[in-house]
């Protein structure tokens, strides 16, 4: 094992007018650390396309990491998928990206655009060998990972992006590598990534994409932890344990909640700095704590964060506002969805009485399921997260 | 004299935020930024009250609607 961390993400749009997607993404991941993700383009667009996509994304996945032989994969799909009846041709065009170990990557294409490697910011020419599988030609890569390396595979409908109008031939890959090697400079996230070069493609089809489009962008990253403190204990004489416990634990640490900051204040031994620019009036202020990261108000903020969640892991149409602005909220975003691989949250199980009032739109259920909400939207988004309650 | 205004979650949904928004312009109105001090907290332990505010240690609660007679009262009156 290394400190490396394979973080993922992708973005697709559809042809317009349609509502299903021609490209599939799939991942498996199999051993203890590998993956494996299949990007599949589906002849034409639509449902057809659709069906081929994800049978040849699907099957290919599935078969890899259960640890068959490329040859084999790649003979079963010529072999079963169904014969488009207009066409004559069962035809879907893939991109595989193996990641074995955390520390090797395999890369098959089979008609796909090329693959992009950014290495340090710049782009990676990576050597492509030739081999025929039933009469089909395919290229195979296998390279070493580095930390920082930016892997980005997308479907012909990018570099078609715009022909005609923004651009005349479409969006050339050189020029995609440089857009692409830009934003990677950020430390945004894989997902972030792979919305901002699929909203550059949608913007050069005016918004009426003439194809499916897909971006799928792979981020090797160093492990890095951030740990969130919410709520006092329900028993005031753990207070000393939970933040003995919460303080001890490596990486930066935040502390959400007005009561909770105020103890964690105390057992530091340092004054509550409440700053009262508030740059977004939705969101309360933020606070200072010396040897803490960040200090917010809770219940509030945790739930703007959790709507910013429940966004990046559906449409990722949010994300102009949480990596840029200023309050709290989007403060906790950027530390947790774009710094952090290892997430511990320390939850603290208090009634405060205040919340009670039937006036207030807060309850304490809403705050222990605000607790179990962040919990699994941080997992789903692929992070290794831990919660303790008090 | 510090006027300090609870920003914590109860108080920032009682309008907390309109509270000290209009404390800043009367402040700047009747150029008091060289006598009153305005700064926040996070949670005073009386949230049933809210919005807690306090003069110089002194608790009171304000709502957005009573903020303009609590300036004229405990912080103008009081210079």
């Amino acid at each position: 094992m290394n400190k490396l961390w394979v973080e993922v993400g992708w973005k697709s749009i559809n042809h317009v007018g349609e509502q299903l997607c021609g490209d599939h993404v799939e991942m498996a991941k199999y051993g203890r650390h590998s993956m494996v993700m299949v990007l599949a383009d589906g002849l034409g667009s639509g449902v057809k396309a659709s069906i081929l996509s994800t049978l040849t994304s699907k099957i290919i996945a599935t078969m890899i990491a259960q640890g068959m032989k490329l040859e084999d994969c790649v003979a079963t799909i010529m072999d079963t998928l169904p014969v488009c009846s207009e066409r004559g041709v069962a035809y879907s065009t893939f991109t595989i990206l193996n990641i074995i170990e955390n520390h090797t990557l395999e890369i098959i294409q089979y008609d796909n655009p090329p693959v992009i490697i950014l290495r340090n910011n710049q782009p990676y020419r990576y050597l492509r060998t030739q081999i025929e599988v039933r009469g089909k030609q395919i290229m195979h890569t296998v390279i070493s990972l580095m930390e920082g390396d930016c892997i980005i595979a997308m479907s012909d409908g990018c570099p078609h992006a715009g022909i005609g109008l923004s651009y005349n031939f479409g969006w050339k890959i050189e020029d995609i590598e440089n857009f692409m090697s830009v934003q990677c400079t950020c430390g945004y996230n894989a997902k972030t990534l792979a919305s901002m070069l699929i909203d550059e493609c949608n913007k050069a089809y005016s918004y009426k994409p003439g194809d499916d489009a897909t971006g799928c962008v792979i981020k090797m990253r160093k492990r890095a932890s951030v740990n969130l403190l919410f709520g006092p204990p329900r028993d005031q004489n753990d207070s000393q344990r939970m933040m003995s416990l919460f303080f001890a634990k490596e990486g930066k640490h935040i502390i959400s909640g007005g009561t909770t900051s105020s103890i964690a204040a105390k057992y530091l031994g340092k004054p509550v700095r409440v700053s009262l620019a508030n740059p977004s009036g939705e969101i309360p202020p933020i606070a200072e704590i010396e040897g803490v990261d960040l200090v917010t108000e809770g219940v509030i903020t945790i739930n703007k964060v959790i709507e910013y969640a429940r966004d990046f892991l559906n449409e990722n149409a949010l994300y102009e506002e949480w990596t840029c602005r200023d309050d709290g909220a989007s403060r906790i975003c950027r530390m947790l969805f774009e710094e952090a691989t290892d997430i511990n949250l320390y939850v603290g199980r208090a009634m405060n009485p205040a919340h009670q009032n039937p006036n207030l739109p807060i309850t304490f259920n809403i705050k222990m399921n605000l607790a179990e909400e962040l919990e699994k939207c941080l997992t789903a988004m692929g992070k290794q997260v831990q919660i303790n309650y008090f | 004299m510090n006027v300090t205004i609870c920003i914590g979650s109860s108080c920032h949904i009682k309008g907390s935020r309109r509270i000290v928004d209009t404390l800043q312009k009367l402040i700047e109105e009747n150029n008091l930024e060289e006598q009153v001090e305005l700064s926040g907290s996070f949670c005073m332990g009386r949230c049933v009250e809210g919005v807690c505010v306090t003069v110089d240690g002194q608790f009171f609660s304000v709502s957005p609607e009573t903020v303009n007679a609590f300036f004229k009262e405990n912080v103008l009156d009081k210079l």
